[in-house]
C-alpha cells in the first residue's frame, strides 16, 4: 500500500467533493450580489473548461468558443420566447443545437492547424455575429432578446444559484472523465505531436473534430444558463471579445491543468469585477496583469500552485518516511 | 446603378482598402518575419488616428499642419512599436503560438485604455487638408480629390516597400532572417536587430494608415478590433506574409465591402468572412503566398 494520508489529502476527488459543498453553502453565508457574481463565475468556469479541453488537452487555439456559446444562449432563448417550449426542452436542446452548428464548423475547422485553425475559428464565430446581429426577424438583431419567460421557482436569486450549481457540477464531472478517459489520453497525445499519433493509425482530425463537437456541447449549456441567469441575450456574446475573455480565463488558470479554467473564471470575474468598480479603466490593469502573467507565470495560477504543493508534498513525505 | 454611382463607389471601396492594405502589410511583415500574429497591430493604427487628431489640432497655427502630422505621428508610432518589442514581445518568440496571441491581447486592453484615458470616449474628426480638399472630375465625373490621394499613398508604398525589400541590402537581409533565423544568424546578422527594425517597420506603416484616415473617417475608440479583424481577412485572402498578396486582398475586400451591400444586404458584414473560409479551405497559403 503506497497510498496514505498525503496522497488521500491531495486526491483530486477529495477536493472536488470539498470545494462543491463550500458552493452548496454559498448561499446561506454570503449576500444576494455575491451569490450572483459566483454564479457567473460558475458558467465562466464551465464555458473555460469546454474550451481548455480543446485548448489545454487538444492543443488547438480556438478564437470563436464565444460564437458556439451564443448559439446555445440564442437557442435556449428563441426556443422560449418564440416557440414557447416547456423550459426543460429549451436548455436541453441547446447543448444539442450547439453541438450540430459545431460539427458543421468544425468540420471546416479541424482541416486547418495552428494559426489557420485560430483564424477559420475566428471567421465562423464572427459569421455566427454576424447572422445573429442581422437577422432581426429570428434573432431580434442588436436590440437582443429580453425578458425571456423563466419558471417563477428561477425568479429568486438563490434557486437559480442551484439550479447552475447542478448543471456546472455534473458539466465538469463528465468533462473530467473525458479528459481522464483513452479518448482524453489521445487528445493529448495529439498535442504533443499530431504525426507520431497519425503514425499509430489514430485519425488524428476525426479526434480533433470530436474534442471540437464536445467542446460545443458545454459551451452550448454554458450559453443556456447564462441565458438562463441573465434573463437576454445580445449579439455580444458571440462577439470576438467574449472568446478572448474565455482565453484569458483558460490562461489565468492554467491550461494544463483541469482546475485551471475554474480558478481562472473566478479571479478573473473578481479582478474585473473588484478593478471597474474602483476606475473605469480596468481594461488596462487587466491587460498588465496578463502581461505578467504571460512573462512570469506561464503555467498560470493552477500551474503555479501545483508546483509549490508538489513541493509541501514532497516535504512532508520526506519527514514521514 | 448609374456608372457614376458604380465608379464612386468602387473608388472609395478601394480608397478605404489602401489605408487597410497598409496596416494589413504592417501585420503581414511582421508575421513573416517574426512569426508573431500581433493582435495589437489594429490598437498600434488607432494610436496613429488618435495622433492625428493631437498633432493637427496642436499644430492647427502652423501651415500645412496635417502635413507635418504626416511625418511625425507614424515615426512617433513606430517608436512605441520598437519600445513593446524590446520590453515584451521578445521574451516569448520560443514560446507557443498561444502566449503570443495573449500577450498581444493584453496590449489592446492596455493600449486601448491608455488612449480612452488621454483622448477620452468622443468621436475626432480632422478636416481634410488642403490641396487635396475638393472634388475633382474625371472622364465627367466627379470625385473626392482625398480618395484618389489615398489610392496614391497606398500605391506609392506598396512600390517602395516593394523596392526596398527586393533591391536594397536591408532588404535582402530582412528575407535572409525570414527565409532562415539560425543561418543569418551565423552568418553575423543581428537577428534581434533586425526584428525590432521589421517590428517598427509594420508600426510605422499601421501608424501611417491611422494618420491617413480621420480625414475621411472618424478617430474613435474600438476602431481597433475593426481593423484587425479585416487586416486578418486580407493576409488570408493574399496569403500571410505576401506583400503582393496584401495588396490584392485589400483591393477584394474594398470591392467586397463596396458592393457586397448591393448583392445581399443583409449577409454584406458575413460576406468578408465567407472569403476568408474559402480561401483558408481550398488554398490555406493565400492568393499570392507560397504553399509551406
Amino acid at each position: 500500500m503506497t497510498k496514505n494520508l498525503t496522497d488521500r489529502f491531495f486526491s483530486a476527488a477529495l477536493w472536488m467533493i470539498l470545494v462543491l459543498l463550500a458552493l452548496m453553502l454559498v448561499p446561506f453565508v454570503f449576500s444576494q450580489s455575491v451569490v450572483s457574481l459566483i454564479n457567473e463565475m460558475l458558467i465562466m468556469a464551465l464555458a473555460g473548461c469546454a474550451l481548455n479541453l480543446m485548448l489545454g488537452y487538444g492543443g488547438m487555439v480556438s478564437f470563436g468558443p464565444a460564437g458556439l456559446y451564443a448559439v446555445g444562449a440564442y437557442s435556449t432563448a428563441i426556443l422560449l420566447t418564440r416557440y414557447g417550449a416547456p423550459f426543460f426542452i429549451a436548455v436541453l436542446a441547446a447543448p444539442v443545437i450547439a453541438a450540430i452548428i459545431g460539427t458543421i464548423v468544425g468540420w471546416f475547422c479541424v482541416r486547418r492547424s495552428a494559426v489557420y485553425f485560430a483564424l477559420l475559428t475566428l471567421a465562423f464565430a464572427q459569421i455566427i455575429w454576424t447572422v445573429i446581429f442581422e437577422w432581426y426577424d429570428f434573432t431580434n438583431g442588436d436590440n437582443g432578446i429580453v425578458s425571456i419567460p423563466i419558471p417563477e421557482v428561477l425568479y429568486s436569486i438563490r434557486n437559480i444559484y442551484y439550479f447552475s450549481l447542478a448543471f456546472v457540477a455534473i458539466c465538469i464531472f463528465v468533462l473530467w472523465r473525458i479528459v481522464r478517459s483513452p479518448f482524453g489520453a489521445t487528445l493529448q497525445s495529439i498535442r504533443e505531436n499530431p504525426m507520431r499519433t497519425e503514425f499509430i493509425a489514430v485519425p488524428v482530425r476525426r479526434y480533433q473534430l470530436a474534442a471540437f463537437v464536445i467542446s460545443s456541447f458545454f459551451l452550448g449549456i454554458a450559453g443556456s444558463l447564462f441565458c438562463v441567469f441573465a434573463g437576454s441575450v445580445f449579439p455580444d456574446y458571440a462577439h470576438w471579445v467574449k472568446s478572448t475573455d474565455m482565453l484569458v480565463v483558460c490562461l489565468l488558470g492554467g491550461i494544463h491543468n483541469f482546475a485551471g479554467p475554474i480558478i481562472g473564471s473566478s479571479v478573473y470575474i473578481l479582478i474585473s469585477k473588484v478593478i471597474a468598480k474602483n476606475t473605469t479603466y480596468w481594461m488596462f490593469f487587466l491587460g498588465i496583469i496578463i502581461v505578467f502573467l504571460v512573462l512570469y507565470m506561464r503555467n498560470g495560477i493552477a500551474g503555479f500552485a501545483a508546483e509549490k504543493l508538489s513541493r509541501w508534498k514532497n516535504r512532508l513525505q520526506g519527514t514521514n518516511g | 446603378m448609374t456608372l457614376e454611382a458604380f465608379t464612386g463607389q468602387a473608388l472609395s471601396g478601394i480608397s478605404v482598402g489602401m489605408v487597410l492594405f497598409l496596416v494589413a502589410a504592417g501585420l503581414s511583415i511582421i508575421f513573416g518575419t517574426l512569426k508573431v500574429l500581433n493582435l495589437a497591430h489594429g490598437t498600434i493604427y488607432m494610436v496613429g488616428g488618435f495622433l492625428c487628431y493631437l498633432l493637427t489640432s496642436k499644430l492647427v497655427q502652423i501651415p500645412g499642419a496635417f502635413w507635418w502630422t504626416l511625418f511625425i505621428a507614424p515615426v512617433a508610432v513606430a517608436a512605441i512599436g520598437g519600445v513593446i518589442e524590446v520590453l515584451l514581445l521578445r521574451r516569448i518568440y520560443a514560446q507557443e503560438m498561444l502566449y503570443q496571441y495573449i500577450l498581444t491581447f493584453a496590449l489592446i486592453l492596455i493600449i486601448g485604455d491608455a488612449c480612452k484615458f488621454f483622448f477620452g470616449v468622443s468621436y475626432k474628426t480632422v478636416a481634410v487638408p488642403w490641396p487635396v480638399n475638393g472634388n475633382v472630375s474625371l472622364w465627367g465625373l466627379s470625385f473626392p480629390l482625398y480618395n484618389l490621394f489615398l489610392i496614391g499613398c497606398g500605391i506609392f508604398v506598396f512600390l517602395a516597400l516593394s523596392a526596398l525589400i527586393r533591391y536594397t541590402s536591408l532588404g535582402r537581409i530582412v528575407r535572409a532572417v525570414t527565409h532562415n533565423r539560425e543561418m543569418a544568424s551565423a552568418l553575423g546578422i543581428n537577428v534581434p536587430r533586425v526584428y525590432t527594425g521589421v517590428f517598427m517597420l509594420g508600426s510605422y506603416l499601421a501608424g501611417l494608415a491611422g494618420t491617413l484616415m480621420p480625414p475621411m473617417s472618424v478617430v474613435a475608440l474600438g476602431s481597433d478590433m475593426a481593423v484587425i479583424i479585416e487586416c486578418f481577412i486580407i493576409v488570408v485572402i493574399g496569403g500571410l506574409g505576401s506583400l503582393p498578396g496584401a495588396f490584392l486582398g485589400a483591393i477584394i475586400l474594398g470591392l467586397l465591402n463596396a458592393f457586397g451591400i448591393y448583392i445581399i444586404p443583409k449577409l454584406a458584414l458575413a460576406f468578408p468572412f465567407m472569403l476568408m473560409i474559402v480561401i483558408l479551405i481550398i488554398r490555406p497559403w493565400g492568393l499570392l503566398g507560397k504553399p509551406e
